[in-house]
């Protein structure tokens, strides 16, 4: 029988990364074998720099690190390396220092007349990574250089010389955007709105500055403007909008709402919820006498369920942010979130309903301690210790577990590989590195996995964590997500623990509880978790190390890199200072100058700088979930454009086969943007001249019969009217005669003029775009449809359709 | 020298931004030119088909247990499996064959280098195995040969990045393309449009005008991307409303026929360079003979059916098809009945300017792959080349005369002169000019 199982994009039998250097304990023809070699004292900064600049990102945590560290495949030979980004910032520049004594002690090291460095590098004296670095290439010279400055810190740089570039200096000559103006971004992208009067007044008392790191012209300014800042932020980041933007953004992350199937059926199995999942079936609906109507009902009610069932883990999520609990609780959280009707799906509704404030609504959620599952047969029946489940935060979700399925053959390496991704930022399928002839790798060993050292550089690491999820071993449709494998978890994968530490045998049924704890005390979840800040706000990923040195704009993206990183490091210190507050993360991110970054203050003409300044500013296309909600925010009500079918087509995801949203905008796109301009503006032109004059949100201080031309104060008139749509459509503050007013007063001129010039037109708008006015509106000069033009043009501009 | 180059086009904005054509005032009411031709049309096995249930048959019990060794069909040229008796639907190998054998050009014994779904992926969608920044081969023809269409590169799924070239459209139903080809008219019905032509036409020269304007300005490189991208695609989106007559009246059923007729309707109107067309389930870990024994009949009738349909609309002597999968199968069955993933398979391709009938490379019995001679195309024992992702995207970029053109110099695939494979495209005996 085929099982939905099968289709997943999984990690299998053999993953073929990247080659290491594998040293080999040192044979007796290397000089110096015999006796420890004590670290050359070498004091010298240019060395120093060169190792930091050069050798380490280049080669040593480009290639070396994969294997030769701890739980690596190279961890039982003498040239072990610590892993910088399993540390924090303070750890780093000590491990650094231990990292360059390591080099240096292997550089010294002689074989037959060469550097035991360069001969293992190249493949030789039975490198178990065989060959690393080919022979004249950069990253050979690099390490070549290296060799011959250990020995001469007076030699040249040589040809690959140390990177001049600063990280610091990345932002200097950028322009930022004015306090208002990050506001109505961030008011926007985080709470659905626009700013209040109140809170563009709190920032204009005072005096505007720009808070970068170069040449902030008064501290005390700078401070006062942003424990303003600081306050609104507080303030937005408690309202339901944001709680909303937070689990969507977190959604297009785990995409936990994209679970195949009917919930009630793959989320709750029959193997331990067969007699309450169903629960809905036999509702008592009865009070609904007409039966068209109960029938209705009865659908309402099971799409809320399941839509509740979805839910869950984005609700913890929200728990966890809206309650400011440590945010390590995504992989600790003792707990799920239920509501009276999944409560009902799990059988526990009636303990839990006195806690519920009304137990029909699908979407109330509470945090709840399930206990542990009971089988149909008494061997499904869940190992626990408390007698309750053990909830591990998103890790142990029954939708989480039921979105990342496992195989027979897959082994929970799925599980594995997504949750390395999702808490630890590691892709490691991200760059695997070629092998010379696959097929017969894994051909010739009998489990090249844990044999073919091509497949156990990953499979070390990721085996042991998908032995993890063991107790998750069933892939039936409609049998169960918790079961152990009848013969036990298999031999032929390596021990199941976290990256050098076995699982201790008192904690397997807790297993992924155990693995949560270890997770929030990586220092690679905090990183991890500062970076799914930045996806939320920007939509992109942090950036990656720039991989080739053959690319011409190297080092600018490594100073673009770096410069992120550092900015990365900052906020980590003060989410973590601040026990791991998620609303820390996102407000530095908004402090912080990539969220003001919005041009350059001169012309660039250097393609190296450009290159460095590629990911800079968030020009983000807006999903249609969030320009539906700008349309909201700006108009007063959703365009109504942006549902079913066009979602996907305006590049949305369904969190299943389509998961990354677009970032370009194609033609389809383009032809929906003409569409959603034309219509908002149909529907909402006539009826904000309909309006009184007070309640008016486009058109406050002016009324259709102003007609350009008539006066210098009617053409004033005008052209203040478009500053104030400029502002409030645009978020953009122009100057009367800037070349954006009068081009706008133009298109509305002119089109007045063509109107006038054709001799004869219709004296009310179309039928179209009078519908719901409060009031009659007439457009005998054409001016509500020239306005509407205006309005047509605007909604079609970048400021509009981007963030 | 290639860093210099490269140095210069970022300076001239290319690859950092999209230098889409402008069309000029004089321009602005004419419509986008159609795109012409040639049309490519990318069929992805998503999954990893057992390519010795079709076009690399062994019929050795350990391999195949459909069929034995003698039962081994040929058409041609051409070796495959028997499938005509173990289909339920679909298209059998033999029908196929029998339509299109001497159209095909098969390679076989591609060397995926790895066996996972990710990278490889990556690696057949472009060339490049160590790098996520490069655009699949679909993408890349788009960008180079049209950019300025309004759907010039579609997708319906698989690995599809675009290096930041071109934007890539989802149009996931036929319906999607009625709703948008007149966006400018209410409800989208051509005789009740929004504005009067005067003012849309006043609309477009402002939007125009302020496009020339914030072209001459400084601007960081995502903001004058951005920008462009933005203008390119409304502009252009005007061209959609030439889709509409091709759209059939009845919508096929089948999930590779929907997706063709998309493509195919884009393609007629000259709106659209290439398409990535995919079905999935063909990772086959339990039970591979019934799995590909349902999926192979079926990509096979998708396939046909795209290729009847561009005959109807006349612009089947434009289409070029390559058919592919991200891995192999493995030669043994596991303990399920399935086959895990292997990193040998195969690609085919057929249409405008391919020469059919042909079969190049070849595996062993034991499914590995014989080394190649780039030259001569014949599998040799020594000396010869491991063909790989790179070697076929090095061949399909000189097929379509994009090779030297700046975004692919922007995307190298660092394939050696001395390993690419002349004369894929034809067979020089039988063209001796």
């Amino acid at each position: 029988m085929l099982t939905a199982n099968r289709i997943l994009t999984s990690v299998e039998s053999c993953l073929l990364a990247a080659f290491c250097i594998f040293v080999t304990p040192v044979a007796a023809r290397v000089a110096c074998a015999s006796e420890p070699v004590s670290c050359p004292a070498i004091d010298d900064k240019e060395f120093d720099r060169f190792f930091s600049d050069e050798l380490w990102p280049k080669v040593g945590r480009a290639e070396c690190v994969k294997c030769h560290k701890l739980a690596g495949d190279a961890e039982d030979t003498r040239f072990l390396l610590k892993d910088l980004s399993r540390l924090t910032k303070k750890e780093r520049p000590a491990a650094l220092r231990a990292n360059q004594d390591a080099f240096v002690r292997m550089a010294h090291q002689q074989y037959e007349g060469l550097s035991l460095l360069l001969v293992k590098a190249s493949g030789g004296k039975d490198h178990g990574g065989q060959e690393v670095l080919k022979p004249g290439t950069a990253r050979y010279q690099i390490l070549q250089n290296f060799v011959r400055r250990s020995s001469d810190p007076n030699s040249p740089a040589g040809a690959a010389s140390v990177s001049a570039v600063d990280p610091e200096s990345l932002f200097e000559g950028i322009a930022m955007l004015e306090d208002h103006r990050v506001l109505r971004r961030a008011t926007l992208s985080l709470a659905g709105r626009l700013p209040t009067k109140e809170e563009l007044e709190s920032l204009a008392e005072r005096p505007s500055i720009q808070v970068t790191k170069v040449g902030v012209p008064n501290i005390a300014s700078a401070a006062s403007k942003r424990i303003a800042f600081v306050g609104i932020l507080d303030k937005m980041l408690c309202e339901e909008a944001f709680y909303k933007r937070l689990r969507e953004g977190f959604n297009d992350i785990f995409l936990t709402v994209g679970v195949d199937g009917n919930p009630d059926q793959t989320v709750l199995s029959y193997e331990h919820f067969d007699k309450t999942r169903g629960w809905y079936q036999k509702y008592d609906l009865s009070h609904i006498a007409d039966e068209k109507e109960r029938r209705e009902a009865g659908y309402k009610l099971a799409r809320e369920y399941r839509a509740a069932l979805l839910g869950e883990p984005m609700r913890l999520v929200e728990h966890i942010v809206r309650n400011d609990r440590p945010f390590t609780e995504i992989v600790t959280a003792n707990y799920i979130m239920v509501t009276p009707y999944t409560a009902r799906g799990y059988g526990c509704f009636d303990e839990l309903k006195e806690r519920f404030k009304n137990t029909d609504d699908a979407f109330e959620y509470i945090p709840v301690r399930l206990k542990a599952l009971q089988g149909r047969r008494e061997s499904e029946n869940q190992d626990s210790r408390t007698g309750f489940y053990p909830h591990a935060g998103l890790l142990s979700t029954f939708q989480y577990l039921s979105r990342y399925p496992t195989t027979e053959t897959n082994r929970n390496r799925l599980r594995a590989r997504m949750y390395y991704e999702h808490f630890l930022g590691v892709d490691v399928l991200e760059l695997a590195a070629r092998v010379s002839d696959a097929a017969a790798v894994t051909a010739k060993f009998e489990n090249p996995t844990m044999q073919a050292s091509e497949c156990v550089v990953c499979h070390k690491t990721l085996d042991p964590v998908a032995g993890l999820f063991r107790n998750f071993w069933r892939f039936d449709r409609n049998s169960a997500l918790y079961g152990k494998r009848e013969e036990g978890w298999f031999t032929d994968m390596f021990d199941t623990g976290f990256e050098g530490t076995a699982l201790p045998q008192s904690d397997q049924w807790r297993a992924l509880q155990w693995l949560g704890e270890q997770t929030a005390a990586d220092p690679r979840f905090a990183r991890t978790m500062v970076g799914h800040a930045y996806y939320l706000l920007t939509g992109r990923r942090p950036l990656l190390p720039p991989q080739s040195l053959d690319d011409p704009f190297y080092d600018a993206r490594s100073q673009a890199y770096h410069a992120q990183q550092h900015e990365i490091d900052a906020i980590v210190t003060s989410f973590a200072a601040a026990k791991f507050n998620f609303k820390i993360a996102i407000k530095d991110w908004v402090l912080s100058d990539y969220y003001r970054a919005d041009g350059l203050t001169k012309p660039v003409d250097s393609p190296e700088r450009m290159a460095a300044l590629d990911d800079i500013g968030i020009v983000r296309l807006l999903s249609p979930e969030q320009l539906e909600r700008k349309v909201t925010a700006i108009f007063g009500r959703p365009s109504g454009r942006l549902q079913g079918q066009t979602t996907m087509l305006y590049g949305g995801i369904d969190s299943k086969e389509v998961t990354e949203r677009a970032v370009d905008p194609s033609g389809a796109m383009g032809a929906i943007q003409r569409t959603l301009a034309n219509d908002v503006a149909c529907r909402n032109v006539a009826l904000d001249f309909s309006r009184k004059k007070t309640e008016r949100i486009l058109f406050p201080d002016i009324e259709p019969d102003a007609v350009p031309g008539e006066s210098a104060a009617t053409d004033q008139k005008i052209r203040a009217a478009i500053i104030h749509l400029h502002q409030h459509v645009l978020g953009r503050v122009d100057d009367e005669a800037s070349i954006e007013v009068m081009r706008t007063f133009d298109l509305f001129a002119g089109v007045i003029a063509d109107a006038h010039k054709s001799g004869r037109f219709e004296e009310t708008e179309k039928w179209s775009c009078r519908q719901g006015l409060e009031k009659p509106v007439p457009d005998p000069q054409y001016t509500v449809r020239a306005w509407r033009a205006v309005l047509t043009y605007l909604l079609r501009q970048h400021e509009f359709l981007y963030e | 020298m290639r860093r210099d180059f490269l140095k210069r086009c970022a300076v001239a904005g290319l690859g950092l931004t999209v230098p889409h054509k402008t069309l000029s005032a004089t321009d602005e009411k004419l419509e986008l030119p159609p795109y012409e031709g040639p049309y490519y049309l990318v069929f992805n096995a998503s999954g990893g088909w057992d390519t010795t249930c079709l076009m690399d048959p062994k019929g050795t019990g350990r391999i195949n247990r459909l069929y034995t060794k003698d039962q081994i069909l040929t058409h041609g040229i051409h070796r495959f499996a028997p499938t005509a008796q173990h289909k339920e639907k679909g298209l059998s190998n033999e029908d196929f064959y029998n339509e299109f054998g001497n159209e095909m050009l098969v390679l076989n014994g591609l060397d995926y280098s790895v066996n996972n779904h990710s990278p490889c992926s990556r690696y057949m969608a472009t060339g490049k195995l160590d790098s996520l920044a490069y655009p699949t081969f679909a993408a890349l023809v788009a960008a180079c040969q049209g950019a300025s269409c309004p759907l010039s590169f579609l997708t319906f799924g698989n690995y599809s990045a675009t290096g930041n070239l071109v934007a890539k459209a989802r149009v996931p139903y036929l319906s999607s393309l009625k709703r948008i080809a007149n966006s400018d008219s209410i409800e989208g019905n051509s005789k009740s449009p929004y504005h009067d032509d005067f003012a849309l036409d006043r609309i477009e020269q402002a939007l125009q005008q302020q496009q020339k304007d914030r072209a001459a300005q400084t601007r960081l490189p995502r903001r004058r991307h951005a920008e462009n991208m933005l203008y390119s695609a409304q502009l252009n989106s005007k061209a959609l409303r030439r889709v509409t007559p091709h759209i059939p009246k009845q919508i096929p059923k089948a999930r590779l026929a929907q997706q063709a007729e998309i493509a195919l309707a884009s393609f007629k109107a000259g709106v659209c360079v290439s398409a990535n067309l995919s079905i999935g389930q063909f990772d086959s870990h339990a039970n591979n003979d019934a799995d590909q024994m349902r999926l192979i009949p079926e990509f096979l009738e998708g396939i046909a059916y795209a290729l009847h349909r561009a005959e109807e609309l006349q612009i089947r002597n434009k289409v070029v098809v390559i058919v592919q999968s991200e891995m192999g199968r493995t030669p043994d069955y596991n303990k399920g009945n399935g086959k895990d993933h292997w990193s040998i398979g195969s690609i085919v391709f057929l249409g405008a300017g391919i020469e059919g009938n042909r079969v190049i490379g070849e595996t062993n019995e034991q499914q590995f792959a014989l080394p190649l001679d780039p030259k001569t195309l014949k599998t040799v024992d020594d000396n010869g080349i491991r063909v790989r992702p790179e070697h076929i995207h090095q061949a399909l970029r000189q097929f379509a005369g994009i090779a030297d053109h700046a975004y692919s110099q922007q995307f190298p695939l660092g394939v050696k002169k001395s390993e690419r494979l002349t004369n894929l495209w034809e067979n020089p005996a039988n063209n001796p000019e």
